[in-house]
This record gives structure tokens, C-alpha cells and sequence, in this order.
């Protein structure tokens, strides 16, 4: 390999009058902008082409716009495109029985090789389920602390839990906010249910819980998600949540995802490092 | 070090960028020796198909020489010459295992720009979108290539760097398009598109015992081709009044056993209905034209078999009365280059099939925009550039 030549643009055919117009690198919002915004437009145009109505074209149409927008790195700022998200979509169902009137549960399932027992041990490792829940959340092992935000540091039947099925989650927005909650297991039945809950005063008060059951053949075990997140203030809460890049039906499809790779191949797909002329890396 | 990169609509350079690592326990990164410019990639290029990012490295057609193991991977050396499918494969998920590799569940790192319009996601590809993985392409001194075990296939050393170049994508394309017809003694298999996946897939399917092939396309130089080094039939769109016609007097009436579409949206014909499709398509009301799919359903014999090679976006109109009519029976897939790959090593090593002489241009890499400008206007006869990094 010979030291490469200056890198100098060869000459391409003239601009045509459809081209998009380009926005210089540096200009174009951050990595962690784009991720909640293509996660969003996602999620709008899976629920406009669901819909099948003339609302739900122009919800697919701005969705593909805004992933359109998320993936070519354009829009100036998280304020302008990252509309407040409203959280009931279909595939999720707006709970109107919970403590606050914004709660909302999406249920997600994938099929994945392998057994019950072997599959549920990922969701009580902390390092494993790191990989699983991407780069918009973080987890670690739970500490016993409560929350990170809120001063309330009583937990409710924190005296007979012990720190074991503790998790921490953190997501990290722009302007280095930090948002912090943490759960602890609530019930488990063996190579059938794990289920968890936001310690009291959590930040983000959320419940999940992940069910296994036989595929019908030899098709492994299918294995489904149901989280409910009740952000506090409601709509508001919904949109602070959306600046943090919390969308939950992306977050609980995409955990999944990741779970059934990583249980299938032991490693989550990546484009880590990925080169580009716009450098190393390409976490969308 | 030097990759072809996508800066917008029709608009390629040559650039540095980050040379690539190992990032999972089952990678290698390869040193590519040849890599090639696919028709498919003329979607993008021309802004066809939507989600690439301004400096994306292309390309997904290549080989080349190991040069960094990841620990987990156990059948391949640093220095291994290979050859590597364009769908990255897992080998581990139940696609994987039966054997439909693009349709791999483990390698597409944003399932979530394919679910919304596929309601699906695919495998991951090289160079090809950030809806189909968005890893860096093979247009570059090195690609990371994911899950090598199952994805890097040991080139014999009696084969040329060209003759393994296109078992990585034109080759097993247009293998799985003429595995498709289940050729049977006395079949008559006719192929839309004279390109590196048409030719392939006419050499194949005499390979697999049809009794006619026929190669259909409007350039001299490739109805040249199709006939002295694939050994079949040509008919030149623009010399006759209508293919289908043309066809069915070439076979008593009956038409085709099994029609083969190797164009896709590129499609070109001569009467009004492409003028509707390319209005339709240069006002982006669909990314499609069907020009070629069209004549080969109704071309097909009764009971036929439709293979569609050609890669279509969301093509919104597509004559479904006429192929239940006839009961025709579709079979469609991007490739499973990982069920085929072996084979196609072994065709060239007993002499049985030589697919080098798609290889009209070789460059270097630094000369790849020009290749690429060849290749989509088709000039100076050219099938397929091949770039040497
Ligand atoms: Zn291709
Ligand atoms: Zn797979």
C-alpha cells in the first residue's frame, strides 16, 4: 500500500435539479439527534402504513421525512425536528388505569433459537443486557440508591431485596442531561417470566416484563416484551422523553433485536468504527 | 486509505477515510484485491433508492486477502485468499440455516429503516444504503467483513483473482435465478437483461441442462456476449416488432418454460407503456419501471415459472390477474450468495464455466469514477469495471 494521493475530489457529472441539497458535515446535527429522530420516523411511518387512511399517509409521509432527515444528517437543531411523540401507537395500548394519564405500554415479539432457560439469563446480566438495550440506554448493575435525580432514597421493600435483578438505566441528552432510574425484579418464574418495576420515586416510573414461550416446530422460543413507561406531566413528559431519544416502541422492538443476535451469534451487528468520509463510525 | 464514496445524486469520489477494525469477536478485515461495479448500485447513485449518507463508502461485489482476525473466527487465516457474498450472513439464525442468507435476522444493524416499509428487515449488505445495513463498502483498500466463518470462501489457487471476483454477487445471483426455474431436459429459459447478472444467469441455466437460452437486450456488444460466451439465443428488443411475439414463434407457440427478469427498474423498451413508466419514474411518482417483468409474464408458458433477478423499490403496479390466469409460479430473492458460493468455485475449477470475461474494464481505484461512468452509460462496451485498490 503506497501513501495515498491528496484526497481531491475527482469530477463527477453536473449537479441535477433534484439533487438534495448538501449541508457541510459540521452542520449537521449530532449522532444522538439523528438516532431519536430516524427511531422516530420510524416508528410515525410504521404507524401511517398501518393505518391505511388518509391521516395515515401523511403520518408515513412525515415519517419518511423525518427519517430522511435523521439519516442525511440534516435539520438544524433537536428542537426543530424531534416533534413531542405521542406514545400510543399501534402494537401499543394507551393505559388509561395508571397513576398518570401519559403512561403507555408497548408489547413487542421476536422468535428466537434457543431455549427458555438459556434465553432468560441474558435479561439478569447486567453486561449482556447492556449490549441488548443499545446505545440510547445504558445499564448497569443497580446500586440500591433509588433514583439518580430525585433526593427520595426510600425504597420500597428495598430492606428484603438484595441487589441481585437491581439495573440501573441511564440515558444521556444533549446539554448533558442525564436522566437515571433504576428497577428491581418483582417476580420470576423460571424459563417463563421475568418482570420488573422502577424502584419508588424513579425518575422515569416504568414496569416491564419478558415472557417465553414454546414456538410451535422446531422454531425456538418466542419471546415477548411488554414495557410501560409513565413519564411524569404527561405530554410534556412525553416530549422531554423524546429529546432524550426515548422512544419506547423503537427502544423495545430494537432490544429485541439485539437480544435474538446476540443469543444467535453471540455479538450485536454494528457499525462501530464503520469508515466513511465523514469519519469512524455510523451509530445511528 | 482511498474508498469510492457517495457524495449525493450522481455525485462519486475518490476520497481518504478511516481504514476499517475489527469491532466483533467473528470479524476480519480484508485487503481487497478486485471489486466491482453492480447494476444495483445505479439506484442509489442516481437517487433512486433512498438512506444513503453523504460519504458512504460503495460497492458490495469483491475479494480479496485476509488481513486481521478477530478471535472468534476459526476457519480463516490472515493471507487466506476469499471471496465474500454481498449479504452478510450470520449462520446462526433459522434463514441462515435454510439456507436464504439475504434473509439473515442477525446482520442489518437498522432493522428500523426496513420494518416500517418491508415490515421486515433484511440481512445487511456492503456499500448498499443505511435501510440495508449501512456498512462501508468493498471500493476501498479494506472492508470489515462480519461473521467470516460463514461470509469468506477459500479461492483455489488454480483460479485468477477474476474468475472469483464474480462468485461474490453477479454470479450466485443469477446461479439462484436459473435454480429457481427447476430446469428441467427439453426447458427453453429465456432472460431479460445481457448485464453480469443476465449473462450469469444464462450460463447457468445451461449448466443446468435447459435446452434453449435466450438472452434479450438492445446492446450489440452484449447480445454479442450472450451468445459466444453464455451460448444463447439473442433477440434485440429494438429490431423486433414484440419480444413475446418473437418468443412464442421460437417455441412452437408454447412460450418459455421459465422467464428470467435481470433487469429490474432499469428497464428499457421502445412503446408507450415505457414512456409511462419512465414519466412515471423521472417525476418519482415510483421508483419503477416494469417494462421487462411485464413482457415476461406474459411471454411465460402456462404454468411457468417467473424468476425475478431485477431489483424493484415499491413498484405499485404489477399485472397479478394475468400470472394467476396462467398460474404462474414467482420465485424472487436478493441472493443467497453463501448456498451457491462453493459451487461456482467448483464450476470454474473443472473448467465447466469461466465468468471472467464480464471483466470489460479494469481500473485502478483512483479511477473509479470513471469506471462508474462507463459502466451506467454503458460505453466503450462496458459490462462490468473491476477496480484493483
Ligand atoms: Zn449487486
Ligand atoms: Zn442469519
Amino acid at each position: 500500500m503506497s501513501p495515498p494521493p491528496p484526497s481531491v475530489a475527482t469530477a463527477g457529472p453536473p449537479e441535477r435539479p433534484h439533487a438534495p441539497h448538501r449541508s457541510p458535515v459540521d452542520g449537521s446535527p449530532g449522532t444522538w439527534e439523528r438516532a431519536a429522530t430516524a427511531a422516530l420516523g420510524g416508528t410515525l411511518l410504521a404507524r401511517g402504513l398501518r393505518r391505511r387512511s388518509f391521516g395515515g399517509a401523511a403520518a408515513a409521509l412525515g415519517g419518511g421525512w423525518l427519517l430522511y432527515r435523521a439519516i442525511t444528517g440534516r435539520g438544524r437543531s433537536a428542537r426543530t425536528f424531534v416533534p413531542a411523540p405521542t406514545w400510543s401507537s399501534s402494537g401499543s395500548d394507551r393505559t388509561g388505569s395508571g397513576p398518570s394519564d401519559g403512561a403507555t405500554t408497548v408489547e413487542r415479539a421476536v422468535t428466537v433459537r434457543g431455549d427458555a432457560d438459556e434465553l432468560a439469563g441474558v435479561w439478569r446480566d447486567p453486561e449482556r443486557l447492556a449490549l441488548v438495550a443499545g446505545h440510547v440506554l445504558e445499564v448497569t448493575a443497580g446500586d440500591g440508591d433509588g433514583d439518580g435525580v430525585a433526593e427520595d432514597g426510600n425504597v420500597e421493600g428495598g430492606a428484603d431485596q438484595s441487589d441481585e435483578g437491581r439495573l440501573r438505566w441511564t440515558v444521556r441528552g444533549p446539554l448533558g442531561r442525564v436522566l437515571s432510574w433504576e428497577t428491581r425484579v418483582v417476580e420470576e418464574r423460571p424459563g417463563e417470566l421475568l418482570r420488573w418495576e422502577s424502584v419508588a420515586g424513579a425518575a422515569v416510573p416504568s414496569e416491564g416484563e419478558v415472557r417465553f414461550d414454546p414456538a410451535p416446530g422446531d422454531r425456538g422460543t418466542e419471546v415477548t416484551l411488554r414495557v410501560r413507561f409513565d413519564p411524569p406531566g404527561g405530554r410534556l413528559g412525553d416530549a422531554a422523553m423524546g429529546r432524550f431519544g426515548v422512544v419506547p416502541d423503537a427502544l423495545v422492538g430494537g432490544a429485541l433485536r439485539r437480544f435474538r443476535s446476540l443469543v444467535e451469534t453471540g455479538e450485536v451487528p454494528t457499525l462501530e468504527g464503520n469508515p466513511s468520509a465523514r469519519g469512524r463510525g455510523d451509530l445511528l | 486509505m482511498r474508498a469510492l464514496c457517495w457524495h449525493g445524486v450522481n455525485d462519486l469520489r475518490v476520497n481518504d477515510v478511516p481504514e476499517p477494525e475489527l469491532v466483533n469477536p467473528r470479524d476480519v478485515v480484508l485487503r481487497v484485491r478486485l471489486t466491482t461495479a453492480c447494476g444495483s448500485d445505479l439506484h442509489f447513485i442516481d437517487g433512486y433508492l433512498p438512506t444513503m449518507r453523504e460519504g458512504d463508502v460503495i460497492g458490495h461485489e469483491f475479494m480479496g486477502e485476509v488481513a486481521a482476525v478477530g478471535r472468534k473466527v476459526d476457519d480463516v487465516e490472515e493471507g487466506d485468499r476469499v471471496v465474500v457474498p454481498s449479504f452478510v450472513g450470520c449462520g446462526n439464525c433459522g434463514y441462515c440455516r435454510g439456507d436464504l442468507w439475504s434473509l439473515c435476522d442477525n446482520t442489518n444493524p437498522n432493522p428500523e429503516l426496513q420494518e416500517p416499509v418491508l415490515g421486515d428487515a433484511t440481512a445487511g449488505i456492503y456499500g448498499y444504503t443505511h435501510a440495508f445495513g449501512g456498512y462501508a463498502g468493498s471500493h476501498a483498500e479494506y472492508v470489515r467483513v462480519p461473521h467470516a466463518d460463514v461470509n469468506c470462501f477459500h479461492v483455489p489457487d488454480e483460479l485468477s483473482d477474476e474468475q472469483a471476483l464474480f462468485a461474490s454477487d453477479a454470479w450466485p445471483t443469477g446461479y439462484m435465478g436459473a435454480d429457481f426455474c427447476d430446469i428441467r431436459p427439453g426447458d427453453t429459459v429465456a432472460v431479460w437483461g445481457c448485464g453480469g447478472v443476465g449473462l450469469m444467469a444464462q450460463g447457468s441455466a445451461a449448466l443446468m441442462g435447459a435446452e434453449r437460452v435466450v438472452g434479450i437486450d438492445r446492446f450489440p456488444e452484449r447480445l454479442r456476449m450472450a451468445r459466444e460466451e453464455a451460448g444463447s439465443e439473442t433477440i434485440d428488443y429494438t429490431e423486433v416488432d414484440s419480444v413475446v411475439d418473437t418468443l412464442k414463434r421460437m417455441t412452437g407457440g408454447r412460450g418459455p418454460d421459465a422467464c428470467i427478469d435481470a433487469v429490474g427498474m432499469e428497464a428499457h423498451g421502445t412503446g408507450l407503456a415505457h414512456a409511462y413508466d419512465r414519466a412515471k419514474q423521472t417525476l418519482r411518482l415510483h421508483t419503477d419501471r416494469g417494462e421487462a417483468l411485464r413482457q415476461a409474464i406474459v411471454a411465460c408458458r402456462k404454468g411457468g415459472t417467473l424468476s425475478i433477478l431485477g431489483v424493484y423499490g415499491l413498484m405499485d403496479k404489477f399485472p397479478l390477474g394475468i400470472v394467476m390466469n396462467k398460474g404462474l409460479t414467482v420465485r424472487t430473492a436478493q441472493q443467497h450468495g453463501q448456498a451457491y458460493v462453493p459451487r461456482l468455485l467448483e464450476h470454474v475449477a473443472e473448467g465447466e464455466m469461466d465468468p471472467s470475461y464480464l471483466a470489460t474494464h479494469e481500473l485502478p481505484l483512483e479511477d473509479a469514477v470513471r469506471g462508474y461512468d462507463l459502466f451506467k452509460h454503458k460505453e466503450d462496451g462496458c459490462v462490468r469495471p473491476v477496480f484493483a485498490p
